[in-house]
């Protein structure tokens, strides 16, 4: 099985390297006077063809890891040690918005002020098509609230970096009735994934939290199963054990940060579990299932043809009563 | 070993661009066509070179190599904003039909759309789900039809009670390989699905169904 992978992966290779490179050198124009073009590209059917190439080869990364399955918070903003430099560099990822913009004036507003917040690389802007394209390592929350102190709405619609991984993005959202949380997993290189976590309605205290085998939710967390351990060896840490979730006084919790090893593809319709002990001594008390999301350029959908919702008057309120 | 290894990566290739059932048949019995052009005839023409060389490449390959068989399962909690709320599981013998059982309930007697997303984020309601799964670029339609969106899984119909109970079986949405349904939103609609057929602007798109009722992103079960 594992030599039917690497040829199938090669494959792959070989058929992506051209449009990669593409997108790469569309990518570092950050102008806004040719877009369409470099955003053409992205849309194009056989990117997702391209794409879905049946498996991540861990081989092809040559990235130095340590500790491999350790879980980093990312460092506290505003001071980026010139020792992590590299290791941001590493964690960069483009993240998609639409934004509610009508001119070039408000194209530029925009590209300023997101090109002040601490961890954007570049930003490209098109004014047509309402994309705003963000590369760094940026959390999204911080991003989405420097959007919106534009005065601007703007909806996150993907996330990822254009390569060939099977599936780059994904969520898992917690709908209540007391909890209410939104967890994004984007992968980040073939040996790096990032996680992002907003919680409210918690217990105030520490939480452990974890990436479950199953995503059956009939049952709550109880029928998630154990962490996800890829590995086999009981002796090892799960790689899906995400330690704990520091919650405020209020019952908000906030995370960022980046985990080895980690590849969204194996999670996907696995579960995000947040227990009610710091030690996962309990069963858990809030489990969701963790589901595909659009990666960069898959979605561009504004309009939801079956009640006709446009982007900026949908919310996740669509399924729930409230909401983060 | 060269053969072996083109067959396999053929094979491999064609797992992940697997797209048409019926061409798929055809290219498993070598035998009866020993040119595989032949068995084609005009519809050749329009198959991309890539279809060509797997057929040929499978031709070669006495038998096609199977990735483990077992028995597959799934399962969805639908929730919603209203009082609709309901359980899918989805089950699929080795590379078999995938059967879906549904039970939800709390709706309108009468008939309503039920659906598989591309995405199963709902963070910006419906638009981030995506369309219908749609991975053969095709229009809306009935589930028995062969121009549907792999995601077009006809209606589902509420009794006196609300409670709508159906087994759908279906070729089109299996539980493993790129096109898996694993991760991806079933959703509820407030109205009949026209399959397509309606004439309405939207029929070719959503079958025009209506709002949404309750969803759910299909999760991986214990087998």
């Amino acid at each position: 099985m594992a030599f039917l992978r690497s040829v199938a992966t090669t494959t792959a290779i070989a058929a992506s390297a051209l449009p990669a490179a593409f997108a790469l050198s569309s990518l570092s124009s950050s102008s806004s006077s040719s877009p369409s073009q470099s955003f053409r590209f992205l849309k194009a059917q056989n990117l997702s063809f391209l794409s879905s190439t049946p498996s991540l080869n861990p081989n092809r990364s040559c990235l130095a890891t340590n500790s491999p399955s350790a879980i980093r918070m990312d460092a506290p903003t505003s001071e980026q040690k010139p020792s992590h430099q590299s290791d941001a560099a590493l964690r960069e990822l483009l993240t998609e918005y639409m934004v509610d913009m009508k001119c070039e004036g408000c194209v530029n507003s925009v590209k300023n002020k997101l090109q002040t917040v601490d961890g954007v690389k570049s930003v490209e802007v098109d004014l047509n098509s309402q994309v705003v394209r963000i590369l760094g390592s940026t959390p999204v929350k911080t991003m989405t609230e420097a959007l919106e102190q534009t005065g601007r709405k703007a909806r996150l619609i993907g996330q990822g970096i254009p390569e060939d991984f099977l599936v780059s993005a994904a969520v898992a959202e917690f709908k209540g009735p007391d909890i209410f949380g939104v967890v994004r997993l984007a992968q980040v290189n073939m040996e790096l994934a990032r996680i992002e976590a907003n919680f409210s309605g918690l217990p105030p205290g520490k939480h452990g939290w974890s990436i479950n085998e199953f995503g059956d939710v009939t049952e709550g967390a109880a029928s998630t199963g154990k962490v996800f351990n890829p590995s086999k060896e009981e002796a090892n840490e799960p790689l899906g054990d995400l330690g704990t979730l520091d919650t405020d006084e209020n019952g908000n919790a906030f995370f960022s940060g980046v985990k080895e090893k980690l590849r969204v593809a194996d999670l996907i319709g696995r579960s995000l579990v947040v227990y009610g002990t710091a030690d996962k001594s309990d069963s858990g008390i809030k489990a969701a299932v963790i589901a595909r999301s659009a990666g960069v350029g898959e979605n561009y959908k504004k309009l939801c043809t079956c009640d006709g919702t446009t982007i900026w008057e949908a919310t996740g309120n669509d399924f729930v009563t409230s909401k983060v | 070993m060269q053969a072996a290894l083109a067959a396999m990566a053929a094979h491999t290739l064609m797992l992940s661009t697997y797209s048409s059932p019926t061409l798929f048949s055809q290219i498993q019995s070598p035998n009866s066509h020993p040119l595989p052009h032949s068995s084609f005839h005009g519809l050749s023409v329009k198959l991309p070179l890539k279809s060509q060389f797997q057929s040929m490449s499978l031709a070669a390959a006495h038998k096609p190599l199977t990735v483990v068989a077992a028995t597959k399962k799934a399962v969805a909690v639908l929730k919603g904003n209203s009082s609709v709320e309901g359980v899918v599981t989805l089950s699929q013998e080795d590379d078999g039909p995938t059967t879906v059982n549904v039970r939800i309930t709390g709706l309108t007697p009468g008939p309503h759309g039920f659906h598989l997303h591309e995405y199963g984020d709902t963070t910006n309601g419906c638009i981030s789900t995506g369309p219908h799964f749609n991975p053969k670029n095709l229009t809306h339609g009935a589930p028995e039809d062969e121009i549907r969106h792999a995601g077009d899984l006809g209606n589902i119909v509420a009794n006196a009670n609300g409670v709508a109970e159906a087994t759908i079986v279906d070729n089109q949405i299996p539980l493993t390989g790129p096109n898996a349904v694993i991760g991806r939103a079933l959703v509820v609609h407030e109205l009949e699905d026209d399959l397509g057929k309606g004439g309405h602007e939207l029929s070719l798109s959503t079958g025009n169904a209506g709002g949404r009722l309750a969803c759910g992103v299909v999760g991986l079960t214990p087998v």
